[in-house]
């Protein structure tokens, strides 16, 4: 029974450093990104391909992985959100980030391949430590790691302020000096960044597979919308949430009904309280 | 539009060259190969090529079948079953092939079977799942590889009767492969009057099997059976059994003598005691050598598959030449392309020999592998493309 | 306008009469492809194109319509012509349930929710394999005669594809249509002008359900097997992608982006393997460079080459009369 415990609550982290990463994305620029998904599954893919085949100390792949998720993070705001936040049109974004998602998607499965491929261990370990391998607890710290700094990041930096202020009012932002695009690219690189993150921290349990993206899309969505839009502790709550709920069905009813019973979950929680547990009602005064 | 112009361009090209006469169509003899050269099974697909672009290179370069060259329209589906069946069409309609080959996905292959019996073109089946060939349905479609119960039922005879075990957890995933896998296995083990002891589907992205696989030992079985051709879920299970210590032997689905299995798994040692269909005509014998047309094909093949040791399953290889050779020998018996007259030569063929296998198909059999030359193999043996035979 | 319709009317002329110059099955087949796939997308345009709600789902509601057909035509014997009304009621019904919850929510929830939806049907279908045949997948029965040759059944999916267009279209220029746009556009004015907003979503919606439902029924018996590897997520992105490039808010538009996008691959073999990449290089390119879709592009070279001429035409005023108007005593 821990086994499934433990196991529910690291793929749950995984899921709740996905919500993380939107939460991140959307404070500035209020779109949510079909590419957060793609991220984690580039950490996780470069990590791989940079400590595997090139044969690199695990240090520097996992800078380099991420450098590659930030770089992606700040192409997804250049291509996907800048020229179409420039336009009224709100749902524009949602089709260039899709765009943008299916792209890197196939690119990656046409030059990683399609098989899922061995992630490397990162710490010498014994293979038999059965629930503390480290496959299980460094996406958990990883993902608790995660919302604290965020959370003293917004507190205590100037960006981290900046980025509050943008959340809460980008016009009022803009009149006060704030280089509101700069801003926001700023934002997307440190989202690129804690998404690979998150996917590195999460390779020894996925392995590096190219089709992880969109399935952490949703189910970091789903993380988020239970916790509630806007919230880091949420976005933990919510991601335990799910974690848990998937391994405990498959445990006691088997793996048929793995979609159903999250999507439930979503449409349970977005029924009775759409704004998530701890989210903010979203209401906008015209 | 795009549409008007290509089809006039098709009817003018019809047109000359009907008025060119049919000498000129005639004299080619055109197999259409479905193949999923990109997506899912594409390694699979990319072997198998190799073998069957060798074979008409050869037949070609010693002047053809019956005198006519053969031409090849090589089709590369992707995986989708869409896709598969407007190839089909078009191989069918447009192309007008004389014979076709494959898909090699089961899924594809269930989509274009009736399209292609309709036409009545002869097919080279090269799907495992039973359900492809019947010789009611689909009167000219012949099968060459094994189907699905050959592979479960050999790994079934060897973990029951050569490894004396009786409490089966048997294992199947989510897709549609491994769902109807999993049925078929439990109702061969219900023949055997066996009932498994732990039953269960799991999501090939699943990213832990330890919960399973306790469960499967805390159940008390004594031989674990996976029919799942996803080579993470596999790994993933033979790493859960090691990191538990429990020495259970698995026997199970060729994929888990995949090369890719070694890198997945936690230690090297995980890969013993497991085993795999596999067939007599890739096995090495006590003195390590393999059957004599076996090892002609691969010094024919290694300089075209990179010249040193090969790394993919040669049995693929093995069936896409194999596919060629039994349509030059279906025409040369038939004496010409028709296809009522392929498919009465095919249908009375006692015994072809392939090298993949030696084939039989009669007028109620179209699966043409003999369940004898199955066989099981030591799956952390992979060699050259061949493996080592189980103990008995 | 008459340069349109002409068009129109030739365009019609020829579909109708495909059979007859097409060089061979294999091309009638592709055209009853096409025309099955717009039965879908035309419905599916009017809640993407002209509602904007972007559900990126719909290929589940493809599969229950396709699997309902091929388990009512096959084992349970009913008529084809019944089992499709079936599929289409079914599918209908499913729209609605979907609907009522996820229509309330924000654009991106919503697409999730329906990509959501699209993944649950895939489970359900494989889980039950007794009633769906599981991973093997149903043979998917033909229609009676006259519809069970390729050209009568070709004719079958143009006619419901033509009655779907007519729908759309009427829908589209009456003030319905222009209620629709105003949702997409900006919500909170059409609440405040009177539109009924969750409504009118919700209808479209339902609408899109049904047509989905028998798109589905007559893809089924198209393809003659069924399995669950056909409707894979890929399917939803190209019904989007076929939409948005052929630009929103138009009828003729997405019809042209679907025949183009389906033919494409048939003729270009090289764009098979690329496949979803091109897809969303095609998506990512229409988004930012041309929101209007394709069409606006043709219009916009069409402008280019044959400018309107504006007539100015000056005012001049009769100042004396003017004059003598201004200083009349009143």
């Amino acid at each position: 029974m821990w086994s499934v415990l433990v196991s529910g609550l690291a793929t749950g982290a995984l899921f709740a450093a996905t919500a993380l990463v939107y939460n991140v994305m959307f404070s500035t620029s209020k779109v949510l990104s079909i590419t957060t998904g793609h991220i984690a599954m580039l950490g996780g893919v470069f990590g791989a391909w940079f400590i595997t085949a090139l044969g690199l100390p695990w240090i520097v792949g996992l800078v380099g992985a991420l450098v590659v998720g930030a770089a992606f993070g700040w192409l997804t705001d250049v291509l996907a959100i800048r020229r179409v936040l420039a336009r009224s049109d709100e749902h524009l974004w949602l089709l260039s980030t899709l765009a943008l998602a299916t792209m890197v998607q196939q690119a990656v499965g046409l030059w990683w391949g399609t098989e899922p491929k061995p992630f490397p261990r990162l710490i010498p370990q014994d293979f038999g430590a059965g629930i503390t391998d480290q496959k299980f607890w460094l996406p958990i710290v990883v993902a608790v790691a995660m919302a604290l700094g965020l959370e003293l990041f917004y507190r205590r930096t100037m960006y981290g302020k900046l980025f509050l202020a943008m959340s809460e009012d980008a016009f009022a932002a803009r009149a006060r000096g704030v280089p509101t695009d700069r801003i926001r690219a700023v934002s997307y690189v440190i989202a690129g960044a804690l998404g690979a993150l998150a996917g590195f921290a999460a390779g020894q349990l996925t392995f590096a597979y190219f089709a992880l993206g969109l399935t952490l899309t949703l189910n970091g969505f789903i993380a988020l919308a239970v916790g509630g839009l806007g919230s880091n502790v949420g976005a933990l709550i919510g991601g335990a949430a799910l974690g848990l709920l998937n391994a405990f069905s498959s445990y006691f009813v088997g793996g048929e009904f793995q979609q159903t019973i999250s999507v439930g979950l979503l449409m349970l929680v977005l029924l009775l309280k759409p704004e998530g547990l701890l989210g903010s009602k979203n209401t906008r005064p015209v | 539009m795009i549409r008007a112009p290509k089809l006039l361009a098709g009817i003018a090209l019809g047109a000359a060259l009907s008025l060119s006469g049919s000498a000129a169509v005639a004299q080619t003899i055109r197999i259409g190969w479905l193949s999923s050269l990109t997506g899912p099974l594409s390694s699979a697909a990319l072997a198998e090529n190799q073998g069957v672009q060798l074979a008409v290179e050869e037949i070609n370069a010693a002047g053809g079948i019956l005198g006519r060259q053969i031409e090849l329209l090589t089709r590369d589906t992707a995986g989708d079953p869409t896709k598969a069946v407007n190839f089909a069409q078009q191989l069918a309609f447009s192309d007008k092939v004389d014979f076709v080959i494959g898909p090699v996905n089961s899924g594809e292959g269930l989509a274009t079977t009736p399209v292609l019996a309709k036409a009545g073109i002869p097919t080279m089946v090269i799907g495992s799942i039973d359900q492809l060939t019947d010789p009611k349905k689909y009167p000219r479609a012949f099968r060459v590889i094994n189907t699905n119960t050959q592979w479960i039922g050999s790994a079934n005879e060897y973990a029951l009767k050569t490894l004396k075990r009786s409490k089966v957890a048997v294992i199947g995933d989510t897709t549609g492969y491994g769902t109807s896998s999993a049925k078929t296995a439990q109702e061969l083990l219900d023949k055997a009057d066996i009932k498994p002891v732990y039953n269960v589907l799991i999501d090939p992205n699943k990213t832990d099997l330890s919960d399973e696989m306790a469960k499967a030992k805390a159940a008390g079985a004594d031989v674990v059976m996976p029919w799942s051709a996803a080579t993470g879920l596999l790994g993933r299970l033979l790493n859960a059994r090691g990191d538990m210590g429990w020495d259970v032997p698995v026997v199970g689905h060729p994929a888990l003598m995949a090369a890719q299995i070694r890198a997945l798994l936690n230690k090297p040692q995980y890969w013993e005691n497991t085993f795999a269909a596999g067939y007599v005509s890739t096995t090495y014998d006590e003195s390590g050598k393999l059957p004599a047309r076996t090892q002609e094909l691969v010094d024919k093949m290694r300089p075209r598959l990179g010249g040193k040791d090969i790394d993919v399953l040669f049995w693929w290889v093995a069936m896409g030449y194999d596919c060629v050779k039994i349509i030059e020998y279906a025409v040369k018996t038939a004496g010409s392309v028709d296809p009522a007259a392929v498919q009465k030569a095919l249908e009375n063929t006692p015994r072809y020999e392939g090298i993949y296998a030696t084939y039989t198909w009669g007028p109620e059999q179209r699966n043409g592998f003999p369940d004898s030359n199955m066989a099981v193999n030591v799956a952390n043996t992979f060699k050259d493309g061949s493996f080592k035979m189980a103990p008995r | 306008m008459k340069k349109k319709s002409a068009a129109l009317l030739v365009v019609g002329l020829l579909a109708a009469t495909l059979p007859f110059w097409a060089a061979d099955q294999y091309q009638l087949h592709l055209a009853a492809l096409i025309a099955a796939f717009w039965i879908l997308i035309g419905g599916l345009n009017l809640v993407v194109g002209y509602t904007g709600q972007l559900s990126i789902g719909h290929v589940g509601l493809l599969a229950v319509g396709a699997y309902t057909f091929a388990i009512l035509a096959g084992p349970e014997e009913v008529h084809p012509a019944l089992a499709v009304l079936a599929s289409g009621g079914l599918c209908g019904l499913f729209g609605l349930l979907l609907g009522l919850p996820s229509l309330r929510l924000p654009g991106f929830y919503f697409a999730m929710a329906t990509m959501a939806v699209a993944l649950i049907v895939g489970e359900f279908i494989m889980a039950n394999g007794d009633l769906t045949g599981g991973g093997i997948g149903l043979a998917v029965p033909s229609f009676p005669a006259p519809f069970d040759s390729p050209a009568g059944f070709y004719y079958l999916v143009l006619g419901l594809a033509a009655l779907v267009t007519w729908c759309t279209w009427n829908v589209a220029r009456r003030m319905w249509g222009r209620g629709l746009i105003a949702i997409r556009d900006n919500p909170v004015t059409a609440q405040a002008v009177g539109v009924p907003v969750f409504r009118a979503k919700l209808k479209v919606f339902v609408f899109s359900g049904i047509t989905a439902g028998v798109a589905g029924a007559v893809f089924a018996s198209l393809q003659s097997y069924i399995t669950p590897d056909t409707f894979v997520f890929e399917l939803s992105l190209f019904f989007f992608v076929c939409i948005i490039i052929g630009g929103r808010g138009s009828i003729v538009g997405p019809l042209i982006g679907t025949m183009i996008l389906t033919a494409l691959p048939e003729l270009v073999a090289p764009l098979a393997k690329l496949g979803n990449f091109f897809y969303g290089l095609l998506l990512l390119v229409v988004v930012l460079l041309v929101p209007e879709g394709i069409g606006r592009v043709f219009e916009v070279i069409a402008e280019r080459l044959r400018p309107r001429r504006i007539e100015s035409i000056p005012v001049r005023p009769d100042l004396d009369r003017l004059t003598r108007a201004l200083q009349r005593p009143r």
